[in-house]
């Protein structure tokens, strides 16, 4: 399953690394962002720790943040999509307005379908409280000129999923 | 429809290959999207949910507004465009706001959003690119997922230019890095933001948005009140329903699996005086959903698929096909949410080639909707005296047909071009050309033959006690137009084991006057049809036009489904009616034990030692075979004309490329729209001379009239021939 989530998400443009250690995927993280400011409200405090030197940028200055880190609730391997629970406004611009997108995914949370997300997803949706919840599937694209897909309108140009194959409990925290 | 509008589209070279090009890449695409899927069983689902959605459409309206008030949105149901226009303008003017950020909604195109608040004081962003580029330039969108297909990047270059006042290359990449620069302020200094969803979840009050570009997303981000703009036909009962217009609508509209991103929205996130909208629209679907014959336009999930396989829509695009909403649903739609007025001339566009109903992602009926509406429309002239006193009479039709035998000799050459023959018969539509109608019809021709010419000596087949017995329905265009093609359907028949019997009275099947939207008319030939052909006992009634078929199979019941004794009948006759091919390959296979049949010639037959059964006899010839739009998706038949041409008449089949694409004809359409119908069968003519046959088989006499008659023009010694020739040829 991971192996299809791999190839699904790949050919729409993401790109997929995978880890057994969050150290492993913090090197990576630290390598894609550089020195750049990073929109990350909702940090698990794991990740924090592997990652002290990152600078977090504030709420209003996402939109010039040079990366966004958020964690996947789930994946499916058919589509290579993500699941984000993003019911905060702020956790939301994180994710969309800056040009990189770095998730982490727990491998063990990918189903093969769309119709096998069913379950959680109605689960979030039938609590009282309002909720949003976003399906994630590679790069913002548009086919609006001339039908040439071009990668990057408004949301993240890249996509990056972190696949976490080893103890990824952390990701729920 | 303005004739200069269609010509001028017809010439946009750029249109025609930006609509042709997708045209082809479209199928691909979608196959692999589809891939390891059941299409047929995922769209059989949502037509059925849809259906009984519609239905109780009130009490899901009422459903959703409790689930999503509960949920802390506020929902405004809207009778009517000004209701909703209004509300949304008190909404945006209560924020103290003068501007509204948007994504794509084609509801705010139907209400025709953007105008009115302009006027009111409000400006509106479109932040979808193909949105943005067609407020730039003042248009309309010409495709429902696509709305700026008919802008080339030179235009685009030019109207960015011009907005943000530098100079912006041709090159799409940096054309797209400008709008999302040129954009983002609009995003993050918009007070309210409005979106549309391509799906509601009744249980859970629950919004679903499908995007690409994350303009959808922002919009109901940054902006602190979220307005959502919503048609009630979007309410689906829950999750489980949604899921299935989410699987189903990207692979279908654009050939993606899924988009980037689906977003599900629950009342307004985020608290602190964040506010969600959700304006309902009715604008006449509350009243459509309760009206049994059209309520099913309503099952439309907009993936814009009937507009991506349409012949027309490929040749002229959504500004000449459409009105709001384009493609084949776009002309259902318009009636109902802008007028007849509105309609009146698109309604006429279509050809009815039923592409759309194959690909449709709701198993809408939208050929036969459209059918359905012309009826609705104002007549003109010439057609009440055609229909009105004519068509009724039997005898007076087929002597004025006679007439125009003679009446059409000096014309002669001009190439005649009607498929659905009475036609002929209008002083509207006549003076373009005349078809070529026989000395001697079909008709008179049978009767200068005994009964049956059946010789004993063939004796009963498959050693069955008896032969069985097919009543022959030629249809009008065979009769008058093309008796030798009758001719070789009986042979066909005969040698192949059925008794035939011509019925004198039958008359024309109706579908001209239905289709002119004449139903009363429709429905009387229906009625004699129906008497005509159940009156004599007989296994079988064939004809050779899949029109006729269609008609008698299904329009039959339709127009007489409110008298229960000729429904019945109705039902009886559709039982037993067939097209020429599936008859003619039941016999197949089994023809070299049918006795009287010519058997192996030697020299030509292509046995293979120790095979038992030698198989066909083959003529060596190669055919190319044209599947008749109402064959193929009238019917459901295109393996079967295969076979009996490959079995019966012994002859290989070069397939063309698009078999099954119309070849423009579509009955009168060829008159009233010859500018539409010759560049369709200009594709066609392309793709049959590509194959190198020197045959086009077709099952349709309006196919052969109108292939013929191209071929002839470009000089093309290529012959069109009915399979029942073909067949007859081999056997007879
Ligand atoms: S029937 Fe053919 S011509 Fe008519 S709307 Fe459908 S696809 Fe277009
Ligand atoms: S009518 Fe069918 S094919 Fe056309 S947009 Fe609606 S759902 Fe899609």
């Amino acid at each position: 399953m991971v192996e299809l989530f791999q190839i699904a998400a790949e050919a729409v443009g993401a790109v997929v690394k995978r880890f057994t250690t969050l150290s492993d995927a913090a090197g990576y993280v630290t390598s894609a962002v550089g020195a750049a400011t990073v929109a990350a409200p909702d940090l698990p405090p794991a990740v924090r720790r592997v990652l002290p030197e990152l600078t977090l940028a504030a709420p209003a200055d996402f939109a010039v943040a040079g990366a966004g880190i958020s964690v996947a609730r789930a994946g499916i391997a058919a589509t290579g999509s993500l699941l984000l629970e993003l019911s905060d406004p702020t956790d939301r611009s994180a994710t969309a307005l800056p040009p990189v997108h770095l998730v982490f995914l727990d491998a063990t949370t990918i189903v093969p379908t769309l119709a096998d997300l069913a379950g959680l997803l109605a689960e979030n949706l039938n609590r009282p409280a309002p909720v949003y919840l976003s399906l994630t599937t590679g790069p913002s694209r548009t086919a609006d000129i001339e039908r040439v897909l071009t990668i990057g309108v408004h949301g993240p140009k890249e996509l990056h999923i972190l696949m976490m194959e080893g103890d990824a409990t952390w990701t729920r925290d | 429809m303005d004739k200069g509008l269609i010509q001028q589209k017809l010439d946009n070279t750029f249109l025609r290959r930006a609509l042709k090009n997708f045209a082809a890449a479209y199928p691909v695409a979608r196959a692999k999207a589809f891939e390891g899927m059941d299409f047929e069983e995922l769209r059989g689902r949502i037509s059925d949910f849809k259906e009984g959605g519609l239905e109780q459409l009130p009490a899901l309206v009422e459903q959703f507004t409790a689930s999503a008030e509960k949920a802390g949105a506020r929902v405004h149901l809207c009778t009517t465009p000004d209701d909703a226009n209004r509300t949304i303008l008190e909404i945006i003017r209560s924020k103290n706001a003068d501007f509204l950020v948007k994504s794509k909604a084609m509801t705010s195109e139907e209400i025709e959003l953007n105008h009115y608040l302009e006027k009111n004081g409000v400006s509106c962003l479109e932040t979808d690119l193909g949105e943005w580029i067609i407020q730039l330039a003042g248009e309309r969108p010409s495709h429902m997922v696509m709305p700026a297909i008919h802008k080339n990047k030179e235009e685009v270059a030019e109207l960015f230019s011009r907005e943000t006042g530098r100079e912006c290359p041709p090159d799409i990449p940096s054309l797209v890095q400008t709008a999302r620069e040129a954009l983002r302020s609009g995003f993050l200094t918009g007070q309210v933001g409005m979106s549309g969803a391509n799906v509601a979840m009744a249980d859970s009050g629950t919004l679903a948005i499908i995007t690409n570009e994350g303009n959808g997303r922002l919009v109901t981000t940054l902006p602190r009140t979220h307005i959502a703009l919503v048609g009630v036909e979007k309410i689906v009962p829950s999750l489980t329903e949604a899921l299935d217009v989410i699987e189903i609508l990207p692979k279908n509209a654009t050939g993606q699996k899924i988009t980037s991103y689906v977003s599900f929205i629950k009342g307004p996130t985020g608290g602190d005086g964040r506010e969600l909208h959700i304006v309902l629209l009715d604008n006449g679907r509350l009243r459509l959903a309760a009206d049994p014959a059209f309520r099913e336009a309503l099952k439309c999930v907009k993936c814009g698929a009937c507009a991506n396989v349409c012949p027309i829509y490929e040749l002229v695009g959504g500004h000449v096909f459409g009105h709001i909403y384009v493609g084949g649903i776009g002309l259902v739609l318009t009636p109902f949410f802008h007028g007849f007025d509105k309609a009146e001339e698109i309604l006429k566009l279509c050809i009815g080639c039923r592409k759309c109903n194959e690909i449709c992602a709701a198993r809408i009926d939208i050929e036969g909707l459209i059918v359905d509406l012309r009826d609705k429309i104002r007549k003109p002239f010439g057609q009440k005296f055609l229909f009105g006193t004519l068509m009724k009479n039997r005898k007076l039709f087929h002597a004025a047909l006679r007439t125009a035998y003679l009446a059409q000799k000096p014309f002669q050459g001009a190439g005649g071009r009607i498929r659905h023959l009475p036609l002929v018969l209008n002083r509207e539509t006549a003076n373009r050309s005349l078809p070529p109608i026989a000395e001697k019809p079909f008709r008179d021709l049978i009767l200068e033959k005994p009964e049956s010419r059946v010789p004993d000596s063939l004796g009963p087949v498959h050693g069955s006690g008896s032969r069985e017995k097919v009543l022959f329905y030629s249809g009008c265009l065979a009769d008058f137009v093309y008796p030798e093609m009758c001719q070789d359907t009986v042979t066909s028949l005969e040698k192949l084991g059925y008794t035939v019997t011509f019925p004198q009275n039958q008359t024309c099947c109706g579908i001209p006057a239905r289709y002119s939207g004449e139903m009363e008319v429709a429905r009387d030939m229906a009625r004699i049809n129906t008497d005509v052909l159940l009156k004599e006992d007989a296994d079988y009634v064939v004809t050779i036009c899949p029109t006729c078929t269609m008609s008698l199979k299904h329009d039959f019941g339709k127009l007489l489904a409110d008298e229960p004794v000729y429904a019945e009948k109705a039902r009886r006759l559709a039982e037993k009616t067939f097209n020429f091919s599936e008859l003619a390959a039941r016999k197949a296979g089994s023809r070299a034990q049918t006795p009287g049949l010519k058997t192996q010639t030697p020299g030509l037959k292509t046995q293979t030692p120790g095979l038992k059964d030698p198989g066909p006899e083959k003529t060596g010839e190669t055919v190319t075979y044209h599947d008749a739009c109402h064959l193929k998706r009238g019917c459901g038949v295109h393996e079967e004309p295969r076979k009996v041409l490959r079995e019966l008449a012994g002859v290989e089949i070069a397939e063309m490329e698009d078999c099954d694409k119309c070849c423009g004809f579509g009955g009168s359409y060829s008159i009233k729209y010859p500018e539409i119908s010759q560049e369709v069968l200009k594709n066609k003519l392309e793709t049959i001379a590509a194959t190198g046959a020197k045959t086009v088989a077709v099952d349709c006499p309006g196919c052969k009239l109108q292939i013929e008659g191209g071929l002839e023009a470009a000089g093309s010694p290529v012959k069109v021939e009915h399979s029942a020739t073909l067949v007859a040829k081999m056997i007879g």
